[in-house]
């Protein structure tokens, strides 16, 4: 244990695009998040592992601030971003996805991926009237890349449906595609293939793997083993709230407290 | 007869503007309002009593949807950072403060002796044949440009499906064809009275075609609003806040725009109830008046426009329908040989029977068409 947290400090990237470090959450008496940390570093992909209940998603609230850490510190392409709120993380450009895909079930799936799109004129109230013009033009332009996006990810012939009427596995990708019009530096991705088909999991690494060429930094936590072992370049254990060991995935597959931590003594 | 189709069209406009700003916060951002009748009470009080005070009447309206939407504002700090069901208490809670407090700051609004003699809009005027031609022009515009979007709503199906593009579209239907006649004659015989009122003109006629223009044009401009990203946004917020919230929207700073202009247009709406009653008492502005726009509301279809306008104009030709009818039928013998019991409907329950009809459309509504008369089907078999 003590062996391992020293490998954790010297094993820092020269310069990670986001670093958290000594992060705390407790809810009443359990200690959710206890003194975690992460790196990562521009134009990886991240995995984040660990058993049920490891507080990975919790981890994932307080890096994008949906849950306000106890303790700890966020710094996100130099700034720190533990005191900003959600909005503006995201506006910065580090976007989350949820575990359970949430989608705009009464928007079709369009209007799902325009809202992604940030510094929309038309989203401030008097420009609507004032530059009305420039909104139209706009909006058609955001139109035409959302359908790029769409059809990236399978949905293009969707795109006029209700966003509630798409399968699980549907919503993920929408989920993902919208994060993706934000145009953000870090999508961190919340167990994207769970509750997926094996064929749409290799679909949806394809397309990560994709994004990732393109210079789109990924943080993800999953379950599927293989998801990780084929996209991660680095993958940090998370158990009972806190680093258990960090490495690349080989190493992690043979390291003897992760696996003691995943099947128990 | 003709007085009274006005005082009819005045009510609708009124009502129908007051709902418009419900439908703002409720209908497409989930803001559940439960004091909806505060933002007319502080609209109708501020433009009497600073019109009264010697200030332009057009003045007074925008200081009295100004401070409407203030209030909204001190709400929202309060309230919106909260889980929506705070909202609808504290709202419910500020609208009964807001009446009390017009009932007993007797120096400020005379309390329940009311204000009276306030200068009203276009009520001194005796206006020459070519002011009411142009007046009865006005009139026929708004008409046409009614019947014309209703038509077009018909034909296409525009409006039910909003933003979606053409592959929706569905042909029309006989039944919506049939209902689309129907609502055309009626809206043609409502325009002529409407007419025949300005030719003969008083200060009802005018104030009828002032409400009407007003509707107008807040009609159009929420529509603009509400298929822009910024109403996108209003969506988004109804249907699960946090997915703005991950896509960088301020959710608080819109909760309250949307909060803050559904409150000014109550304002507005409040300011010519004040215009119809001529007198305003602070028992005109009890709770019940919220729940009517909330009827009205609902019976139309949540988050359409076009169906608080529809659902304005049912309650007040429900209203209308019964009060005439309810004592014809209770006197009429033949109703009497064969269903004697209704000798105990007299005139006080008349008042409550109506009312609680209304309560037993609503009810059977939501179990046969629980998304209101022009709300989509659809959006409510969806999976979240």
């Amino acid at each position: 244990m003590v062996d391992n947290t020293e490998a954790l400090t010297t094993q820092k990237e020269p310069y990670p695009l986001l670093a958290a470090s000594g992060l705390c959450k407790s809810f009443g008496g359990i200690k959710a998040v206890d003194n975690a940390e992460i790196q990562v570093a521009q134009g990886t992909i991240t995995g984040l592992i660990g058993p049920n209940g490891a507080g990975k998603t919790t981890f994932f609230n307080l890096l994008s601030n949906f849950i306000r850490p106890d303790k700890g510190r966020v710094i996100f392409d130099g700034e720190p971003i533990q005191n900003l709120r959600s909005h503006k993380i995201t506006q910065m450009g580090m976007v989350r996805t949820f575990q359970v895909a949430r989608v705009l079930s009464r928007l079709s799936v369009m209007e799902n991926m325009l809202l992604g799109a940030q510094k929309q004129t038309g989203e401030n109230f008097w420009r609507v009237w004032l530059q009305a013009k420039l909104v139209k033009r706009e909006e058609r332009q955001l139109r035409e890349r959302a359908m790029e996006v769409l059809e990236s990810v399978g949905l293009a012939s969707k795109a006029q449906d209700y966003a509630g009427a798409l399968s699980g596995g549907q919503r993920k990708l929408l989920e993902m595609g919208r994060a993706l019009m934000t145009n953000p530096k870090l999508i961190l991705l919340d167990e994207p293939a769970a509750g997926v088909n094996p064929t749409l999991i290799r679909e949806i690494c394809d397309r990560i793997v994709l994004w990732n060429q393109q210079g789109m930094t990924f943080l993800i936590i999953e379950h599927n083993m293989d998801v990780i072992m084929s996209l991660c370049s680095r993958v940090w254990v998370l158990a009972e709230g806190h680093n258990l060991a960090v490495g690349t995935p080989a190493e992690i597959q043979n390291n003897p407290q992760v696996l003691e931590a995943y099947l128990g003594q | 007869m003709v007085n009274y189709l006005v005082f009819l069209a005045i009510s609708v406009a009124i009502f129908a503007l007051f709902s418009l700003g419900l439908n703002l916060q409720w209908g497409y951002t989930g803001l559940i309002n439960f004091g909806h009748v505060a933002f007319m009470t502080v609209g109708a009080y501020t433009t009497v009593l600073l019109s009264s005070q010697g200030i332009p009447v057009v003045m007074a309206v925008v200081i009295g949807a100004a401070l409407a939407a203030l209030l909204g504002l001190f709400i929202g700090f309060s309230t919106l950072r909260l889980r929506e069901d705070y909202l609808a208490i504290v709202t419910i809670g500020v609208s009964e403060v807001i009446r009390l407090v017009a009932l007993n700051e007797e120096k400020l609004t005379r309390g329940a002796f009311g204000v009276q003699d306030f200068p009203l809009p276009l009520a001194n005027i005796t206006p020459n044949l070519p002011a009411r031609l142009v007046m009865i022009g006005l009139l026929t515009l708004i008409a046409g440009l009614a019947l014309w979007r209703m038509w077009r709503w018909i034909w296409k199906r525009e409006w039910a499906t909003g933003y979606l593009d053409k592959a929706l579209r569905s042909r029309p239907t006989i039944s919506s064809i049939i209902l689309g006649i129907l609502s055309s004659l009626f809206g043609v015989t409502i325009y002529f009275v409407g007419a025949l009122a300005l030719y003969d003109y008083s200060y009802k006629a005018g104030l009828m075609l002032l409400s009407l223009i007003v509707l107008a044009v807040v009609i159009w401009a929420l529509e603009k609003l509400v298929r822009s990203p910024w109403g996108r946004v209003l969506k988004a917020i109804r249907e699960d806040e946090q997915i703005p919230r991950a896509l960088g929207k301020n959710v608080f700073w819109y909760k309250m725009q949307a909060f803050m202009l559904g409150g000014a247009i109550a304002g507005v709406a409040g300011a010519f109830y004040a215009w119809q009653l001529t007198t305003v008492y602070p028992s005109n502005f009890e709770t019940l008046v919220t729940f009517n726009a909330w009827i009205i509301v609902v019976l139309g279809g949540a988050g359409n426009n076009a169906g608080t306008l529809l659902g304005a104009v049912i309650f007040w030709a429900y209203d209308a329908l019964t009060r005439f009818m309810l004592p014809a039928i209770v006197q009429s013998t033949v109703v009497h040989s064969i269903f004697p019991a209704i000798e105990l409907l007299n005139d006080e329950r008349q008042g409550a029977f109506r009312i609680m009809v209304i309560g037993l459309i609503l009810i059977l509504l939501m179990v046969w068409r629980p998304q209101g008369i022009l709300g989509k089907k659809e959006e409510l078999t969806l999976g979240r």
